[in-house]
C-alpha cells in the first residue's frame, strides 16, 4: 500500500515536470477488471477480485545520452492469465543509453531482436504478459552507412527477477548492393549468433552447457520482385518432455519467402520448416504456459483474423518436440501461406465508382513426416516431406465503398484445425465463417458500424452467431455493444452469449476505456482500437496516459 | 485510489503541454535499409506519421480513407505522410502486397520489434502525429470515420 502512495507521488511529480520539459516523456498504462460470479460460467473462484495490472514508464534524453526506468504494479494482484511472479509493485527496468552516429551503448535493460527473432527476441508485449527483456550490455557499431555490427551480454528478465542463464548475442547485417554501389537491386546479408549458458548437473545425457544458435539471411529485391531466406541452426541441447530431460537433439529452422508487387496488385508466398526449435533462458522453463524465459520468438505464419468468431480457432505455431502417447508425437511443423491482394480500378465494371479491394490469404500447416520411436525418445525426420495436417485457412477479404458515406466489408474464411494435434487434446474442427460489416459516415465526426458474423461447424462446439453495434459520437467517444452466442452446442448449459458493452474516450496521446461483458478472449477492436483480451467476466477500465 | 490517476490527467489533459521532438530511433525500409527516423522527417514540411499493422482493421481504414484524399492534400499543403509499420516478423511479409495491392502512395518504414512505439507510449494503435518539423504538434489515436477530415484541418491551420 505504501508503494502505492510512493509510486503515485513519483507519478505526479514527473507528470509536472514532463509538461515544461521537452527531453523528459512519460507513459502511463493502467488495466484493471473487477472480476464478478457468472451463473453461465461459474462464480469466480479465485483470490482477489479487483486486480489491476500498472506500467509507469519514464524517459530522458539530453543530447547524446538517454536515460529510463519502467515501475510496474500487480495490486492488489495481477490479471487473470499472468504470470505469478509479477506479484509487486516496484522498479521493473532502467537503462542508460549513448547514441553517436558510429556507436550506440546500452547498459541496463535493453529489447533486440536478430533478424525474424528465430533465434532472438526480446520484447514486451503488456497484454500477453510478456516482457524478456535483457539485462546486461549492449553495443552497436556503424563503420559505414551499409554496416552494423552488435554484441550483447546478459541475463534475461523473469518476473521480477533474473534468469541464471547467460545470453550472448552478435549480430551483423551487411548491404552488398549498396557497398557495390549498385542501385537497380538490393541485396542484404544477415549473419548473428545467440549463446545461452546455463550449468546443468545432469549427468545422464552428452549435452554443452553452452548452447549456440546461428541465423544467416539473404534478402534480394530488384524492381517489383523480393525475396528472402533465413537458415537457422541450434546446437545439441537436452530434450525436454514431461518435464524431465529424456535425450539430446539440435534443432534447426528454414525460412524462405517471395514476392511481386506493382500499384493495385501484390502477391508474397512464404515456406518454412522447423524443427526442435524452442528455446528458453533456463531449460527447465521448456513450454511453460506463462511464456516466461522466451529466447526466440516463432509465430504462426498465418492470417491474424480481426473479428470474434473467426479468432476461436487459432493456430498456434509448434516448434517444440512433443511425444505426448505413441500416437501423438510431434517435432516441429512445415508449411507456408499465400497472400494475395488486388485493387479493382475506380470506374469499371466491378470496380464501381470508388474501387473494390480484395484481399486472399491461404496457409497449411502439417507435422513433420519421419521416424519416431515412442518407447526412447528418438526420432529421425524427413527434411521436406509433409506429415499430419495440423492446421489449414482460406480467407477473402472484399472492401467496398458504396458511396462517400457508406461502406462494407465482407469476409469469408474455411477453416482446418486439427485439435488434438495442435493443442494435445481430441478432435478436428472444421468451419465456414462469414462475416459481413458495414459503415455510415454521419456527419460531423459521428458514424455508425454494424457488424454481423456466422460460424458454421459440425464439430466441437458447432455453430455460433454474432453481431457489434457501433458508435462513434465523435472522433474523441465510441460506445459499442456486441456479442457471440454458442447457438449451435450440443450442451444446452454452455449455449452462451459472450456479450460486452463499453465505451472508450480519447484525448491526444491518452485514452480511458471502461467494458462491462463476458469475455470469451481474442482479438477485439473497439472504437478503432484492437487488443487482446483474456476470457473473463466482469468490468474493465484501461487508462492510457502519454506527456 | 483508483480515481488518483484519472484525477490527475483531468488536471493535465487541459493544459497544454511542451512541444516534443520525435525520438532517436532507428527503422527499417521495405528494403531492409536501416534509417533513422529524425532523417526522415524534413525540417520544412508538414509530416504525419501513422502507426499501423497489417492486422488493425481501423488502422487500414484510416490509411485506406487518406489515401483518397492525399493527392489533394499534397497539393494544397507541403505534407507527407509516413505510415510506420508496427507489425513483427508474424505478419511482416504480409506488408509490402497489402501496400501494393492497396496502391497507398505513403512512405513506408517498419519499426520491427516496436522501438520507436515504446519510445512514443503508444499502448494502442492507429495512434498518429502531426508534426511541424520536427515538433509534434498533434496527436491522435484510434479511427472513427471523419478522423482524417480534422487531421487536414490540423495541417491546413500550421502549413507554412
Amino acid at each position: 500500500m505504501k508503494k502505492i502512495i510512493v509510486l503515485q507521488l513519483l507519478f505526479f511529480t514527473v507528470i509536472m515536470l514532463a509538461q515544461q520539459n521537452d527531453n523528459l516523456s512519460i507513459g502511463f498504462e493502467s488495466n484493471s477488471q473487477y472480476y464478478i460470479d457468472d451463473e453461465k460460467t461459474g462464480d469466480f473462484t479465485e483470490p482477489n477480485r479487483f486486480r489491476s495490472n500498472n506500467y509507469l514508464k519514464v524517459d530522458y534524453s539530453i543530447s547524446k545520452f538517454s536515460f529510463g526506468l519502467q515501475a510496474e504494479g500487480y495490486e492488489p494482484m495481477s490479471l487473470l492469465n499472468y504470470s505469478p511472479d509479477f506479484n509487486k509493485t516496484t522498479l521493473a527496468l532502467y537503462y542508460a543509453k549513448y547514441t553517436s552516429k558510429k556507436i550506440e551503448a546500452t547498459a541496463g535493460y535493453f529489447y533486440e531482436q536478430y533478424g525474424s527473432g528465430l533465434i532472438l527476441r526480446s520484447w514486451e508485449d503488456r497484454q500477453l504478459g510478456i516482457n524478456n527483456a535483457l539485462r546486461g550490455g549492449r553495443i552497436k557499431f556503424f563503420p559505414t552507412e551499409d554496416i552494423v555490427l552488435s554484441a550483447l551480454y546478459g541475463n534475461q528478465r523473469s518476473g521480477f527477477d533474473v534468469s541464471d542463464a547467460s545470453i550472448y548475442g552478435f549480430n551483423s547485417e551487411l548491404n552488398i548492393s549498396s557497398m557495390l554501389k549498385v542501385n537497380s537491386w538490393n541485396l542484404d546479408l544477415g549473419l548473428s549468433y545467440v549463446g545461452r549458458k546455463e550449468e546443468s548437473n545432469n549427468t545422464d545425457f552428452n549435452f554443452n552447457d553452452l548452447t549456440n544458435a546461428f541465423s544467416s539471411r539473404i534478402d534480394f529485391s530488384k524492381n517489383n520482385f523480393y525475396s528472402s531466406a533465413e537458415f537457422v541452426s541450434k546446437s545439441n541441447d537436452a530434450l525436454i518432455i514431461f518435464d524431465e530431460i529424456r535425450n539430446t537433439k539440435p534443432g534447426s529452422a528454414i525460412l524462405f519467402d517471395v514476392g511481386y508487387g506493382k500499384r493495385g496488385f501484390g502477391i508474397n508466398a512464404n515456406f518454412r520448416r522447423i524443427e526442435n526449435m524452442t528455446f528458453y533462458s533456463e531449460r527447465s522453463a521448456t513450454g511453460n504456459i506463462y511464456n516466461q524465459n522466451i529466447v526466440n520468438y516463432i509465430p504462426a505464419l498465418t492470417k491474424q483474423h480481426d473479428y470474434l468468431l473467426t479468432n476461436i480457432y487459432v493456430y498456434q505455431a509448434q516448434p517444440q518436440v512433443s511425444f505426448q502417447d505413441f500416437a501423438l508425437l510431434k517435432i516441429g511443423e512445415i508449411g507456408g501461406q499465400v497472400d494475395f491482394f488486388y485493387t479493382l480500378k475506380k470506374k469499371t465494371a466491378l470496380g464501381g465508382k470508388y474501387g473494390t479491394k480484395i484481399a486472399v490469404n491461404m496457409s497449411y500447416w502439417a507435422g513433420l513426416s519421419g521416424d519416431y520411436d515412442y518407447l526412447n525418445f528418438e526420432y529421425d525426420s524427413d527434411l521436406l516431406r509433409f506429415g499430419k495436417k495440423y492446421f489449414s485457412d482460406i480467407s477473402l477479404e472484399i472492401r467496398k465503398k458504396w458511396s462517400s458515406d457508406w461502406s462494407s466489408v465482407f469476409y469469408y474464411v474455411n477453416q482446418y484445425y486439427n485439435k488434438r494435434y495442435v493443442e494435445e487434446t481430441f478432435g478436428i474442427v472444421k468451419t465456414d465463417i462469414f462475416v459481413s460489416e458495414s459503415t455510415y459516415k454521419l456527419g460531423s465526426g459521428k458514424s455508425l458500424r454494424f457488424e454481423a458474423q456466422h460460424l458454421w461447424s459440425k464439430d466441437d462446439k458447432k455453430n455460433w452467431v454474432g453481431g457489434t453495434v457501433e458508435f462513434n459520437l465523435s472522433s474523441k467517444l465510441a460506445v459499442y455493444v456486441n456479442d457471440i452466442y454458442n447457438y449451435g452446442n450440443d450442451d444446452e448449459m454452455k449455449k452462451i452469449h459472450y456479450y460486452n458493452l463499453g465505451g472508450s474516450y480519447t484525448i491526444k496521446g491518452h485514452r480511458f476505456a471502461l467494458n462491462y461483458g463476458r469475455q470469451r478472449g481474442g482479438l477485439i477492436c473497439i472504437g478503432g482500437v484492437c487488443r487482446f483480451v483474456p476470457e473473463s467476466t466482469g468490468v474493465t477500465a484501461n487508462i492510457v496516459l502519454s506527456f | 485510489m483508483k480515481q488518483l490517476p484519472l484525477l490527475t490527467c483531468i488536471l493535465f489533459c487541459t493544459i497544454g503541454f511542451s512541444q516534443k521532438s520525435i525520438p532517436n530511433s532507428t527503422l527499417t525500409t521495405l528494403e531492409g535499409r536501416s534509417v533513422n527516423i529524425q532523417d526522415e522527417i524534413s525540417e520544412d514540411k508538414i509530416t504525419v506519421l501513422s502507426f499501423w499493422a497489417t492486422w488493425c482493421v481501423p488502422c487500414i481504414n484510416e490509411l485506406d480513407a487518406i489515401s483518397e484524399v492525399y493527392e489533394d492534400w499534397q497539393e494544397s499543403t507541403n505534407m507527407e505522410l509516413i505510415a510506420i509499420s508496427t507489425d513483427d516478423s508474424r505478419t511482416q511479409k504480409r506488408i509490402r502486397p497489402m501496400i501494393n495491392g492497396k496502391g497507398w502512395p505513403y512512405k513506408i518504414l517498419l519499426d520491427k520489434n516496436q522501438e520507436l512505439k515504446r519510445a512514443l507510449n503508444i499502448s494502442t494503435i492507429p495512434q498518429t502525429f502531426i508534426l511541424k518539423g520536427s515538433k509534434i504538434i498533434y496527436i491522435h489515436s484510434g479511427y472513427s470515420p471523419g478522423v482524417e477530415d480534422e487531421l487536414y484541418q490540423v495541417i491546413e491551420r500550421n502549413k507554412n
